[in-house]
């Protein structure tokens, strides 16, 4: 099929976000919320559903909700209800989760997120709290419940159906995750499960405004997969009306739920919709509806932070950087306050943020491990950054710095610099200008060239001063030189 | 010594005239000898009920504090958990089901030194009004072994008939506590919703069910009241209200109190209970308080209402018995699904699936909206009316239900069946207090049952209304004559 077909269609996309409250305790009994233990160790009556027990709602969770409602700045309801929700199923421990069906903790409410530079605000529909269930564990010839989730608080933010593409999506769960972080409402680990994305779609030819059947992907477990789930499947559907012109849309596709399928690279189909399960919803008796005070919410909405795009801006606005630089160091707070640390003892803001964005992220990024968890201070990242600008170590000698802050996160690089002669750099101005007047001579139509007005050519020249001395002469103390030297070599044209 | 009230058990005991363990001896062996007549309990605890009480002794010797009810043996209904013990539920399905964690009532009745001989019999999971239903045991009324006790705390209540313990408890839903209790000629008390903890119950109806003493008197049940009545953090529906001083507040007189009598509601009561209802208002009036009439005729819509309500809330407790993770595993399933229906096929009785079905369906999409949903409206206009009659009057008094106990297998129309519970369950629906007190007897020497109702909260007056009654009308103290008799 001709590509450009796609052009004439857009995706609508709505995002259900599942996240799991950091709380110290579930969200109905005290059991441990903590993710990697042994299995059912973080349980109690409750967590396994014997007979008699009573779920009582943790505070902690509804704070954080609370929290989150205030970040989305979306309404805080004073009156919600939880419901029960039927299903067999055995990480159900009581055969029905506890969920806000009708009235949920937080309405209405939007995220604020750049999509190719431009803001684009992304209404949301609604967020409520429920439990997690268990997890299955399949052996040879059993299965096991772990039961150490049931009952973590998961908030269900539901987005409305105004995101247009791969792209869009990607950029709102990404704002999404990072409010959740700064809020410390949930530690958004994807691996872990803390956050995990469910995304419904549809497709229109563009500029219409009609909403054709939408089918669900389930269990997107990172943006990537989103993005590319969410791309396949606008494919596909957009394939599906362009070969049947002549068929009833509402007949081409129809309800169902997808997962994705991360090897094939394509959407699967686990189940129609016409089959979907009855979920009964009623009030959960068991619970008092939730009531809260103006006050209450007034109080919790005075200890929001700063949120990552007020951050963003602050960051394109003071210090210089771009959007996806900005964006790279907002969307894991984490990095943003390493970089805020970093900038109390160096103040070039965009090096400094290049080097933690592409430097050291590519040399964590084959181990796993983060910059901010492995032992290297802020402040010695800021350090290096001084020790180029000041002239002391060029960017190609950091590089080799940096290595070894890698392997001994707890030295200061000016001690490496100094430990290393290979990294000290070269301070004989004699040794110097002999290395320049050689390479002025091996190249006399770079120097022709740039006295033309090539800038490139000054650069080469630098480039094999560097080659000579092997990085370690000062860029400043060669640019000088090369430039007084060069401006007395007479212009060759006439 | 069987004759003796919880409250002169307790005394004697902290007046140093009997021990713990004597009374527990005692007791353990009316239980060995007679329940076998009665199938009352289902399980005796010898061995733990009697280290309670030797340890009991030792604190008394040795000057420790002494609970508020040191010595009192109790037993509770099999749906109350004791940890370590059995908790059935009278269902096959838990027959095997080890409790483990205490109830709240437990932890409450045993921080004050009562002694717990052993749990009794009920329908199963609490669904019945006769005690027919349960699996594992069948219950006779004591004062008449072909009778049934009434349901479903029927093994409780013929256990204090019997005079097997002084003090058990049941739990009331539409009107377990009550109607058996007037089947079998003793008080039964169902108090204000969330007014005791429901923790460490096996839930049936969540929004209707509470736990509630059941004794020969009304003082007996004030003095448990004193203890139980409390508020509880593992209870998310328990009322935020402190333990109240029962004893001394139904001593009070009761003379001006109005009692308000639905007479329209009650216009189809059989000749003999009407006649039994109308001298327990001649007692009533005798204390000076004045009988008015009161509108509930919404009542009649409370069968109907209680059986879509509690179904519902039943059909998704009873969910978590699938066999994954306690109870009955069925030996024939192989898959999961099978799992799920042969177990609880093998594992729950004809009722027990007959109301899930029913609050399944009333629950699923197409129906809710026409049954759950209507229900759950005509509960909050039932919550009105009655809030609407305590305008006009203190208490509102009705039978319990309209027949005296009934022959065993003589009901077989679970229609039939349901009405047994037509005075007592809007009780549960508006979750209000109420108590049930023997009034006497049937030409069958079968006994009736005198309902008083208080507004929501009114726990202590309700008690103080009943108090009042039975001083000038002990039928309470009467016991069957079969039982009659020390052993």
């Amino acid at each position: 099929m001709d590509p450009s077909i796609y052009g004439e269609w857009e995706a609508v996309i709505g995002l259900e976000v599942h996240v799991e409250l950091n709380t110290k305790a579930k969200l109905f009994s005290p059991a441990a919320n903590h993710f990697g233990d042994e299995p059912n160790t973080n349980i109690s009556d409750v967590c396994t559903g014997q007979p008699g027990t009573l779920p009582v709602i943790n505070q902690e969770a509804v704070r954080k909700a609370v929290l989150l409602g205030c970040a989305l700045n979306a309404h805080v309801a004073k009156y919600s209800r939880f419901d029960r929700k039927s299903y067999f199923y055995p990480d159900s421990p009581r055969n029905f989760q506890i969920t806000q069906f009708e009235m949920p903790i937080i309405v209405g409410g939007s995220v604020t997120a750049d999509v190719d530079g431009i803001p684009k605000t992304f209404g949301i529909n609604r967020a409520h709290l429920e439990d997690d269930a268990g997890m299955l564990k399949h052996f040879n010839r059993f299965a096991g419940v772990d039961y150490n989730r049931a009952g973590v608080p998961l908030v269900e933010i539901v987005s409305q159906p105004c995101i247009f593409s791969s792209k869009e999506a990607i950029a709102y769960a990404m704002a999404l995750k990072a409010i959740l972080q700064y809020i410390d409402a949930s530690d958004c680990n994807m691996e872990e499960g803390s956050l995990r994305m469910d995304a419904n779609i549809s497709v229109r030819p563009k500029g219409s405004k009609e909403l054709r059947n939408k089918i669900e992907i389930k269990n997107l477990n990172s943006f990537a997969f989103m993005g590319m789930a969410l791309d396949a499947e606008f494919k596909r559907q957009v394939k599906e009306y362009v070969t049947q012109p002549h068929v009833d849309p509402s007949q081409i596709i129809s309800q169902a739920t997808y997962r994705w399928d991360a090897d094939k690279k394509e959407t699967v189909l686990m189940r129609r919709k016409e089959t979907a399960d009855d979920y009964r919803y009623f009030i959960e008796p068991d619970l008092p509806p939730l009531v809260l005070e103006e006050e209450y919410i007034d109080a919790i909405r005075q200890l929001l932070p700063e949120l990552p795009y007020e951050r963003e801006k602050r960051y394109i606005s003071t210090y210089g950087l771009t959007s996806d630089a900005a964006l790279m160091l907002v969307n894991e707070k984490t990095l943003a306050d390493y970089f805020e640390e970093g900038l109390k003892v160096c103040s070039n803001a965009k090096s400094l943020c290049n080097w933690l964005v592409v430097e050291f992220a590519g040399r964590f990024k084959d181990s796993g491990k983060v910059l901010w968890e492995s032992g290297i201070p802020a402040s010695y990242v800021g350090k290096l950054v001084n020790l180029i600008d000041n002239g002391i170590i060029t960017g190609k000698i950091a590089k080799k710095v940096a290595d070894l802050m890698v392997e001994n996160p707890q030295k200061d690089p000016e001690k490496i610099v100094q430990e290393n002669p290979d990294f000290q750099p070269m301070c004989d101005t004699n040794e110097l200008e002999a290395i320049v007047d050689r390479v002025l001579n091996e190249n006399p139509q770079s120097i022709q060239d740039f006295k033309n007005g090539k800038e490139r050519a000054f650069a080469f020249l630098v480039g094999q001063v560097m080659k000579v001395t092997q990085g370690k002469a000062p860029p400043p103390l060669i640019n000088k030189m090369l430039k007084e030297k060069i401006s007395k070599i007479k212009d060759q044209n006439p | 010594m069987y004759k003796q009230t919880a409250l002169r058990l307790h005394q004697q005991f902290l007046d140093k005239k009997i021990s713990a363990e004597e009374i527990v001896r005692y007791f353990l062996q009316r239980i060995e000898k007679l329940n076998g007549q009665v199938g009352a309990f289902l399980s005796v605890f010898p061995e733990r009920a009697l280290t309670q009480a030797r340890a009991l002794d030792q604190k008394r010797a040795s000057g420790g504090k002494l609970g508020r009810l040191a010595g009192v043996p109790v037993g509770i209904k099999d749906n109350i958990h004791v940890q370590g013990e059995l908790t059935t539920c009278s269902s096959k399905f838990l027959a095997n089901y080890r409790a483990v964690f205490d109830a709240t009532v437990t932890k409450l009745l045993e921080g004050e030194g009562a002694i717990i001989l052993g749990k009794t019999n009920l329908d199963e999971f609490a669904m019945g009004s006769s005690t027919e239903n349960s699996a594992l045991q069948s219950t006779s009324n004591p004062w008449n072994l072909d009778c049934v006790p009434g349901g479903s705390s029927g093994g409780s209540t013929a256990a204090v008939a019997a005079r097997l313990c002084p003090i058990t408890l049941g739990s009331d839903t539409g009107g377990s506590v009550r109607q058996p209790a007037a089947f079998c000629g003793v008080v039964g008390f169902k108090p204000s919703y969330g007014r005791v903890s429901r923790y460490g119950l096996v839930a049936f109806g969540s929004s209707l069910d509470q736990i509630g003493p059941i004794a020969a008197t009304t003082e007996e049940i004030s003095m448990v009241m004193e203890v139980l009545g409390q508020h509880d953090v593992h209870d998310a529906t328990s009322l935020p209200l402190h333990a109240e001083d029962y004893l001394s507040l139904i001593q009070a007189p009761i003379r001006g109190k109005k009692i308000g009598v639905p007479w329209q509601f009650l216009q189809d009561l059989p000749a003999e209970a009407k006649e039994n209802f109308l001298k327990a208002l001649e007692v009533m009036k005798g204390h000076g308080c004045e009988v008015v009439d009161v509108d509930l005729n919404i009542l009649k819509y409370a069968v109907a209402t209680y059986y879509i309500i509690a179904t519902a809330e039943a059909s998704t407790n009873l969910a978590r018995f699938d066999g994954i993770r306690f109870g009955v595993r069925s030996k024939r399933a192989e898959t999961l699904e099978q799992v799920y229906d042969y177990s609880r096929t093998e594992g729950f009785g004809p009722e027990v699936k007959k109301r899930i079905f029913l609050g399944t369906y009333v629950l699923s999409a197409g129906y809710q909206d026409a049954y759950y949903k209507q229900a759950a409206k005509v509960r909050v206009k039932i919550i009105d009316e009655f809030n609407r009659a305590f305008e006009q009057c203190d208490a509102i008094a009705t039978p319990v239900s309209p027949t005296p106990a009934f022959k065993k297998g003589a009901i077989q129309d679970p229609l039939e069946m349901y009405l047994q519970d037509i005075y007592t369950i809007g009780v549960n629906l508006a979750r209000l207090p109420a108590i049930s007190v023997p009034s006497g007897f049937s030409k069958a020497k079968m006994p009736f049952g005198f309902q008083i109702i208080g507004a929501r909260h009114e726990d202590a007056l309700v008690c103080r209304l009943a108090h009042a009654y039975e001083k000038a009308a002990p039928y309470g103290l009467e016991v069957p004559p079969q039982f009659d008799k020390e052993v």
